[in-house]
């Protein structure tokens, strides 16, 4: 018998922030891929910035939280917190460089040939410019700054989470021996890019931290300014809510929002040829070490970028814009529920457009024959439609019952407001689950008739947001089917507080039963691998990084299943281990959309089953959350949703495969025609518009006949 | 709109449920919803006595939800049953009181045999149900105060027993003694057979092929048994062994492996022994778990009163066949009771003019002829005390509590001078009273037409004649006898219907 292989072992797997870190550096390297248009490349720069700031107050922060706690419980990998922290640190600082490099080398010589603008420094300014400048800062600026100075009589104010300042050193006109420390945060509610006059057929901009520093002088009348830096702090930031402790969920995280800024300092940014002395008082003040400190060489805070990434007149610039093509099966403004009837509906967004899914609660709240409609929202936009359309439908009498999950990280206070509203009109509204957050994308219209209740239900992998439909790349469907129906049914009396169902028809839920029913899928292709069948998983994910998971995939390769993982994100598995990962591969799509379907494609021996659902291989999803995972039954859908994964797998643009020693590389093109999977798809979207008759398309007047 | 859509809502010993049904024509009964509420009235019901203000409180609550819930789905009716924890309470009136002020739910409280009766109908009309019965079956309904068994041998229902050993109930008997899961264990499997020792020696001489196993745990239970086969129904030797194989566990392990949505759950270790036991003593060969609920007895039960729903099993053959075992098990079925039994409905339906009665009436009076010598048993000169008693201790399934009252009265009266109504104001109302009178005085005439007991008569016409109700008989031996009683037996029969009997012999010389 062989050696037993134990495939929990801490080598075969890779700890989940660096591998998040290596993800960033694969948005990163697509702001350094010359075939995409300059200011597309800047938004990548922007959002790799973004995305490192929520890593740095989620991720960053609770590993903190875990040394103070004295945790000693090794990771994954079998790193523990410090260690972590360390190995961060390092990969974090290689990104930061890249991204300024990147930024300041490559991207910023190319918009000045562009006729592009940025300043960074106020003493680069034409005199012209500079009057202009001056005068945008008296005028706007001056009067929403509150500039802090420190002594003896005045503490160290508190500085914001995530904000830009500017730190200055003062010296007292009247007493010379004496420095003053002062601070001004740059305020928030002014656009961080002005645009400012220049020379014919360019754009000028400056930063608004370049406006206050060249003007600082004006806020401290009395000092000599010595100098001045922008910098900016990160605090821990992650909410945990102890949510048995709260007698009332929503005023916790009321509360919670305001104590935020109160967290630990954890990370410190400051212009790389600040001054010394003010970077050590700062450090006291913050009491972050010298590893934690980075030192900018460029602005700080690249998000501005994507407002440069905006602006108008540029358009050669950028990919020309998409626009989601409609469904086939559904005729705009009819109905959609009629449509259903005809069999399920597969919706593939943003190639195909999101706008059915808002028409579907729109028909709804209008409908006569509609008795209730129930649906989880978990971030939802800002002025969403869904949102009126719910809050009409109980005006009109139905039933409204909205999950709404006020934990959506970031975005509690938004959340707060709409469920607020929706409860005002009328709606019966579930503020989340004690324990657990809702992360399941469902929505459920109930509906009388002729021939008894029918049940429509919308069931998706991506969240009931129009906007984000347009740049992520989500999956659902549409069915009638009664299995479905009354799963769905269940599973909002089971959020509203009921006692589970005794049974499940077709759903699969988390926090229950998905671990395990994910489990089973794989043992299953493990044991037809065993018998000597073809045995196949592929999924797409956008992320993996469940223990138990990993290791059973780990099992069902070594057993000889060709697994084939599309993993945007995090990925602590890791490929090409003898004996424990040969057979898998891992790729990674990072595109123009942002991929975010999941898909899970189970062979079975040539049954194969295909499910769809709101989970990523996490213990968060799979453990803390409540999931829906559908099986794809629909043959003609399960073609869909294949072909959807086996175009992802030929992507040799846009993928990045994952390599044994934990890197990605792009995949080999040679010999083979480039393939961009997103590109693909959204030529197909426009192919399968059906084509409007001709006769329709005519348009003439009708002169009425004359009255005898 | 050619559906009825049905609410039926149903309070039970540890929790509230509703579902929502829909009849049409062309799925006949759908279920559309099914909402559970944990609420563990039983603790309060069998242990204090007295149900707790703080659980009448969140019962009403819950009750006000559903409404919410049934008022969405615009259902056009809806009833409320309640049983054993309500009945049990000793605040049941109040409880009701509160119940229908906050909600405007008016809560039918059930007497043990509806209660079994309409959960019974939740199985009946299925076709493995009525194949099964073809043979022999028992069917077990496990509550959560007691457990009903009811015997079918060959078609036709055998006797239903109530045995007062629900999971709930057993529960709060034993439970919290300190002791190991595994002794916790042991002593309910003990006194659950002693329990179930009479009912053995008496009705389980045989065993029957199937038990078909109605209760709550059992569905997930045997979902766990036989994962590939949707049937729901196992080998016994294989329903013993997986729960002597969960027996080892612990509850929390059970609870997991049985997808149990409570951590801790802790009526599932009496569920298990009692399921366990009662194979045990019943020892089928197969077991069955329909997987229907009271909830789904409520809604058949209804629409067959409405006539929404046509349930192909005859219940009234049941009611009849469930006597006539009864009588067979005192040892007072003969050739007298036949004969009777088909006389006494003869005058029934000759006179249905005259007493005004209906359908219902004439099988509570078949019912009453069946069982009205079974005192005799007990003791022979104080046979009709007797008989009402054993009636009353009886249960019949298909029949309410009241009808039972009647039938046993009716065998009473038989006997014994009918009492005033005062007498008897406690237990009838005036239509029951009247019914009591007017079907007792048929049976005492059918009585009084054999009082040999040899069935002398072969061929009787029965006929209203003005204000005589005229029996001819073709007789060939002496009925001197019977000449003599008719007389002194007939004197009530004029008293209730103002109407005299009188016997015309024609006598038969050849045969």
């Amino acid at each position: 018998m062989e050696p037993k292989i134990d495939f929990t072992n801490p080598a075969y797997y890779d700890n989940r922030e660096l591998s998040w870190i290596k993800f960033d550096s694969r948005v990163l390297s697509e702001a350094r891929d010359k075939s995409i248009p300059l200011l597309e490349r800047l938004k990548f720069v922007s959002i790799t910035s973004s995305n490192l700031d929520e890593f740095y107050m989620v991720r960053v922060a609770s590993l903190w939280d875990m040394v103070h706690a004295g945790y000693k419980k090794r990771d994954i990998a079998g790193m523990t917190a410090e260690e972590q922290l360390a190995a961060i640190n390092k990969a974090a600082r290689e990104l930061v460089n890249t991204q300024y490099s990147t930024y300041m080398r490559s991207l910023v010589p190319m918009l000045n040939k562009e006729g592009i603008y940025v300043i960074d420094a106020h003493e680069d300014l034409t005199e012209e410019q500079g009057a202009f400048v001056d005068r945008y800062f008296m005028e706007n600026v001056y009067p929403v700054l509150t500039p802090m100075a420190v002594d003896a009589s005045r503490p160290f104010p508190l500085i914001r989470n995530k904000t830009l300042n500017i730190a200055a050193l003062l010296k007292s006109k009247v007493n010379s021996n004496e420095t003053v420390f002062a601070t001004v945060q740059v305020p928030g509610v002014l656009p961080r890019l002005v645009q400012i006059p220049g020379k014919e057929n360019t754009t000028v901009f400056i930063l608004l931290e370049q406006i206050i520093e060249r003007n600082i002088s004006m806020l401290f009348s009395n000092y000599k300014v010595l100098c001045a830096h922008p910098y900016r702090i990160m605090r821990n930031a992650d909410l945990t809510i102890d949510e048995d402790e709260a007698s009332d969920l929503l005023k916790e995280i009321e509360n919670k929002l305001k104590m935020r800024q109160w967290g630990e300092v954890i990370r410190l940014e400051i212009e790389d040829k600040a001054d010394k002395k003010l970077l050590k008082f700062l450090k006291s003040e913050f009491k972050v070490a010298d590893e934690d400190v980075f030192h900018i060489a460029g602005p700080i805070d690249l998000t501005f970028l994507m407002k440069l990434y905006g602006i108008d007149g540029y358009d050669r610039l950028r990919h020309p814009s998409y626009t989601p093509q409609r469904v086939p099966r559904i005729e705009p403004g009819s109905d959609i529920f009629a449509a259903i009837r005809e069999g399920d509906i597969f919706l593939h967004h943003p190639y195909e457009t999101f706008d059915p899914v808002v028409d579907f609660i729109r028909q709804a709240a209008k409908d006569p024959d509609v008795l209730a409609i129930k649906q989880t929202l978990y971030r939802v936009s800002g002025n969403s439609p869904i949102i009126s359309s719910l809050a009409q439908a109980a005006e009109n009498g139905k039933q409204v019952s909205v999950l709404v999950e006020l934990k959506a990280r970031f975005d509690e206070e938004h959340n707060i407001v709409w469920a607020k509203k929706l409860e005002q009109a009328g709606c019966h509204v579930i503020y989340g689950l004690v324990g657990l957050k809702t992360h399941s994308k469902i929505a459920l219209v109930v509906r009388r008739e002729e021939d008894g209740i029918r049940r429509y239900v919308h069931l998706g992998t991506g969240n009931y947001n129009d906007s984000t439909a347009k740049l992520y790349t989500d999956c659902g469907i549409f069915t009638c089917k009664e299995s479905i129906g009354e799963d769905a049914t269940a599973v909002f009396n089971m959020l509203s507080g009921y006692s589970e169902p005794l049974a499940w028809n077709e759903l699969v839920l988390a926090p229950y039963w998905l671990r395990d029913k994910f489990l089973h899928l794989i043992e299953r292709e493990k044991k037809h691998a065993r018998a000597g069948r073809e045995a196949r998983i592929v999924a797409k994910m956008n992320s993996l990084c469940d223990p138990g998971i990993i290791a059973a995939l780990y099992e069902a390769s070594a057993a000889g299943v060709q697994i084939d993982l599309i993993v945007r994100g995090i990925c602590c598995l890791r490929v090409g281990i003898p004996g424990v990962s040969e057979n898998i591969t891992v790729r990674s799509i990072v595109g123009n959309f942002l991929e975010h379907s999941r898909i899970f494609y189970f062979w079975n021996d040539g049954s194969t089953e295909v499910y769809m659902g709101s989970a990523d291989w996490m213990p968060r999803n799979l453990d803390r959350r409540v999931e829906i995972v559908f099986p794809v039954l629909d043959e003609e859908l399960k073609e869909k949703a294949f072909h959807i994964l086996q175009t992802e797998l030929a992507d040799n643009v846009k993928a990045r495969i994952m390599q044994p020693d934990g890197h990605y590389e792009k995949a080999d093109r040679r010999g083979k025609l480039p393939m961009n999977s997103q590109e693909v798809f959204c030529r197909e979207a426009v192919a399968a518009v059906p084509k409007e008759g001709p006769v329709s398309s005519q348009r003439v007047f009708i002169p009425a006949e004359p009255v005898e | 709109m050619a559906v009825h859509t049905f609410a039926a809502i149903y309070i039970g010993t540890y929790d509230v449920s509703l579902k929502i049904f829909e009849f049409t024509s062309r799925k006949k009964l759908h279920e559309v919803d099914h909402i559970r509420s944990r609420q563990d009235l039983g603790r309060d019901a069998f242990g204090t006595g007295c149900i707790g203000y703080e659980q009448v409180e969140e019962l009403c609550e819950t009750l006000a939800q559903f409404k919410q819930i049934m008022l969405g789905y615009k259902v056009d009716d809806y009833e409320v049953y309640a049983a054993a924890a309500l009945r049990d309470a000793d605040n049941e009136l109040f409880v009701l009181d509160q119940i229908y002020l906050r909600t405007g739910f008016r809560v039918k409280v059930v007497s043990n045999s509806e209660h079994r009766f309409i959960s019974y109908k939740s199985v009946v009309g299925q076709e493995t149900f009525e194949e099964m019965i073809k043979t022999s079956a028992a069917v077990i309904d496990v509550g959560g105060a007691s457990v009903q068994i009811t015997v079918f041998r060959d078609g036709s229902l055998e006797t239903t027993q109530h045995i007062e050993a629900g999971i709930m109930r057993i529960r709060n008997l034993l439970a919290d003694r300190g002791q190991s899961l595994k002794m916790y264990e042991t002593q309910i499997e003990e006194y659950m057979n002693k329990k179930l020792e009479g009912f053995r020696a008496m009705y389980m001489a045989d065993p029957v092929d199937y038990v078909i196993l109605i209760s709550d745990y059992a569905t997930e239970l045997i979902r766990r048994m036989d994962e590939k086969e949707a049937g729901c129904q196992v080998k016994s030797e294989k329903f013993i062994k997986f729960i002597n194989k969960l027996q080892k566990k612990t509850l929390e392990e059970i609870t997991r492996e049985l997808n149990l949505s409570d951590d801790r759950e802790p009526l599932i270790i009496p569920a298990l022994c009692i399921f366990k036991t009662l194979v045990l003593n019943v020892s089928p060969k197969e077991v069955w778990v329909p997987g229907a609920n009271i909830l789904n007895g409520i809604a058949c039960d209804y629409a067959q009163r409405k006539k929404l729903l046509t349930i192909s099993h005859d219940f009234d053959a049941d009611v009849l066949s469930a006597a006539r075992y009864l009588s067979r098990h005192y040892n007072s079925f003969t050739p007298h009771i036949e004969a009777l039994s088909k006389l006494s409905i003869k005058i029934f339906d000759a006179m249905k003019k005259v007493h005004g009665l209906g359908r219902r009436q004439r099988l509570l009076l078949e019912t009453a002829t069946i069982l009205h010598d079974c005192g005799k048993f007990v003791s022979l000169s104080e046979s009709p005390e007797n008989a009402y008693h054993i009636i009353m201790s009886s249960e019949i399934i298909g029949l309410t509590h009241q009808e039972r009252e009647i039938v046993a009265l009716v065998v009473l009266y038989n006997t014994l001078p009918l009492d005033d109504y005062e007498e008897l104001s406690d237990r009838l109302d005036h239509e029951d009273y009247l019914c009591v009178a007017k079907l007792s005085a048929i049976l005492r005439v059918a009585n009084a037409l054999d009082q040999s007991h040899r069935q002398k008569f072969k061929n009787i016409r029965i006929a209203v004649r003005d204000r005589q109700l005229v029996f001819t008989v073709e007789v060939f031996e002496d009925i001197s006898l019977e000449q003599a009683l008719f007389e002194a037996k007939t004197a009530y029969f004029e008293n209730v219907y103002s109407m005299k009997p009188v016997l015309r012999e024609k006598r038969i010389y050849h045969y």
